[in-house]
């Protein structure tokens, strides 16, 4: 009975690891299907430090506002949505990149994304359809 | 219209303007567009200080524009026009504040050039880019506002890049050389006038060449960033008629190197940062053939901050900064060998365009409180005090 109930406890923790890594999903234009895109890229790619691809052209940065991006700068950056604005505005007022854009709707972002060669952002799972891959950043 | 009428209709109009796109795509480039418009108050007692203030001022602004893209994949340029106000310094006048090309050619290794903001200290780099914060005035002690010219940009070359690693975080680091525009209209001109030594102003202001490198030390503590630049002026010339006897040129030259050292901390809501820098080198003073006198100019400056954010919409700061003369005159009172400033400082979020802030300094000391034309102080307290009110408005 001991060991039943602790794997039930493991599973709802796995279950809500999951979910909770699974709140947003990084998205990327197809023709980022041929990078190698790791954690420690990301990172690059989202703080400016990364500016092209391997293959791929330029990098653009799509950013959604709102309740997901705090979590998604947190784990990707280490920063939260205030920190990384500011990062930003840093850079781009001081001619040392090029701000990411910025949408106020996922589907607009995925729009974007889709779109756009080299773009890579950052949606809701359920926002992802087949105009973009997903790119999972491990 | 006076001018506090023409400045808060200036500001109302702000508060009233819809949020603008940061970027604006043409064609297959990508262009964007962003500046800041900032507009405040200050009034100071006793002293003008920083700059002219003692009756209360609206001749306090700032404002930019720039436009950057990208052509292919590597390559980036743009350039920002900058113009201030600070009492009456600056008048408002536009200057090219950065302007480069960028080549990166992989994370670790790009090169800049052009006109390129100057990286000493954790903020010099953005030194008026002040949405990012929530005090009106950074600590005085490492960057004056009045002396922006010493620590603005320069026009140059710069090597840069980041260098990641698995376990020890990441290095940012830049090497830099070149030389700076400086301005007779800007204050760092009453940094040679406040001597006295030349009559009606110095005419010219030159530098023989800057150069530099900067580490910034991204640790793998969360939140932990490391600064370390070092950076050199090479006789920074101030020109002008002598004082005492106008047939005469007289020079004042310094060449300043500065060597600093910050730590920026940043968990959860608050962040704490401290800056320690030494400013020390050689100084000349001359008026050939009636006089020639070799020195040093120096001091040495530091400051603790802490901010805290209270939700998306408030943010208070509060800093102790002091700057001590490393060669005063002999004859020199405390009070003039050394500045401290008590600063504290309420930041309110409008929206993300709109920032409104307030600050008061208690100031102790008057090293670096000049007496010139532009900035008249001619019985010099030994303390004093100012406010300021700044609304900004970003895009």
């Amino acid at each position: 009975m001991k060991t039943i109930s602790r794997s039930l406890a493991v599973l709802a923790l796995l279950a809500f690891t999951l979910s909770a890594h699974a709140a947003t999903t990084v998205i990327g234009n197809k023709n980022l299907a041929g990078e190698k895109i790791d954690a420690a890229t990301l990172k690059a790619v989202f703080l400016g430090k990364k500016v092209a691809w391997d293959g791929a052209g330029r990098v653009t940065l799509a950013v959604l506002k709102g309740e997901l991006a705090d979590e998604f700068l947190k784990a990707t950056v280490d920063m939260n949505a205030s920190t990384f604005t500011n990062h930003w505005r840093r850079l781009s007022m001081t001619g040392g990149g090029t701000a990411p854009k910025f949408f106020e709707k996922a589907d607009e972002l995925r729009k974007f994304v889709a779109d756009t060669p080299g773009a890579i952002g950052f949606v809701g799972p359920a926002s992802v359809d087949g105009s973009v891959i997903p790119i999972n950043g491990g | 219209m006076n001018r506090p009428l023409r400045a808060t209709s200036i500001v109302l109009a702000l508060f009233s303007a819809n949020p603008l796109t940061a970027a604006v795509s043409i064609g297959n480039s990508n262009v964007q567009i962003g500046g800041f418009f900032s507009q405040g108050y200050l009034k100071s007692s006793k002293n003008n200080f920083p700059f002219e203030s003692k009756d209360g001022t609206w001749d306090f602004r700032e404002m930019a524009v720039n436009v950057s893209t990208t052509v292919g994949s590597h390559l980036r340029v743009g350039a920002q026009g900058f113009a201030q106000r600070l009492g009456n310094y600056g008048e408002d006048k536009v200057k090219l504040d950065w302007a480069v090309a960028d080549y990166n050619f992989r994370q670790e290794i790009g090169v800049r050039a052009g006109r390129i903001k100057y990286p000493k200290g954790l903020y010099g780099e953005a030194l008026d880019v002040d949405a990012i914060r929530p005090f009106i005035f950074l600590p005085s002690s490492l960057y004056n506002p009045v002396l922006r010219d010493f620590s603005a940009s320069f026009d140059g070359a710069m090597i840069y890049g980041t260098i990641s690693t698995a376990k020890a975080g990441s290095f940012d680091y830049k090497i830099f050389y070149g030389d700076i525009a400086m301005n007779t209209d800007q204050g760092v001109a009453d940094f040679f006038n406040d001597s006295g030594f030349f009559a009606d102003g110095v005419k010219t202001l030159a530098i023989d060449h800057v150069s530099g490198a900067a580490i910034d030390w991204s640790t793998p503590l969360s939140g932990l960033k490391l600064h370390f630049s070092y950076s050199k002026l090479a006789d920074v010339d101030g020109v002008g008629p002598f004082a005492a006897a106008p047939m005469f040129t007289a020079l004042i030259r310094v060449a300043p190197a500065y060597t600093t050292i910050g730590a920026e901390y940043a968990h959860g809501d608050w962040t704490f940062a401290a800056e320690w820098q030494n400013q020390d080198g050689d100084s000349l003073v001359q008026a050939l053939p009636v006089y020639n006198s070799a020195g040093k100019y120096g001091s040495r400056n530091y400051y603790v901050s802490a901010t805290r954010r209270f939700g998306e919409k408030w943010e208070a700061g509060a800093y102790y900064s002091k700057s001590r003369d490393l060669h005063p005159n002999p004859s020199a009172t405390t009070a003039e060998k050394q500045l401290e400033d008590y600063a504290v400082s309420v930041r309110y979020n409008v929206n993300e365009h709109v920032i409104l802030k307030v600050e008061f300094h208690s100031i102790d000391g008057r090293f670096n409180v000049f007496n010139t034309p532009r900035n008249p102080n001619p019985t010099l307290a030994d303390s004093s005090s100012f406010w300021a009110i700044k609304s900004t408005f970003i895009f």
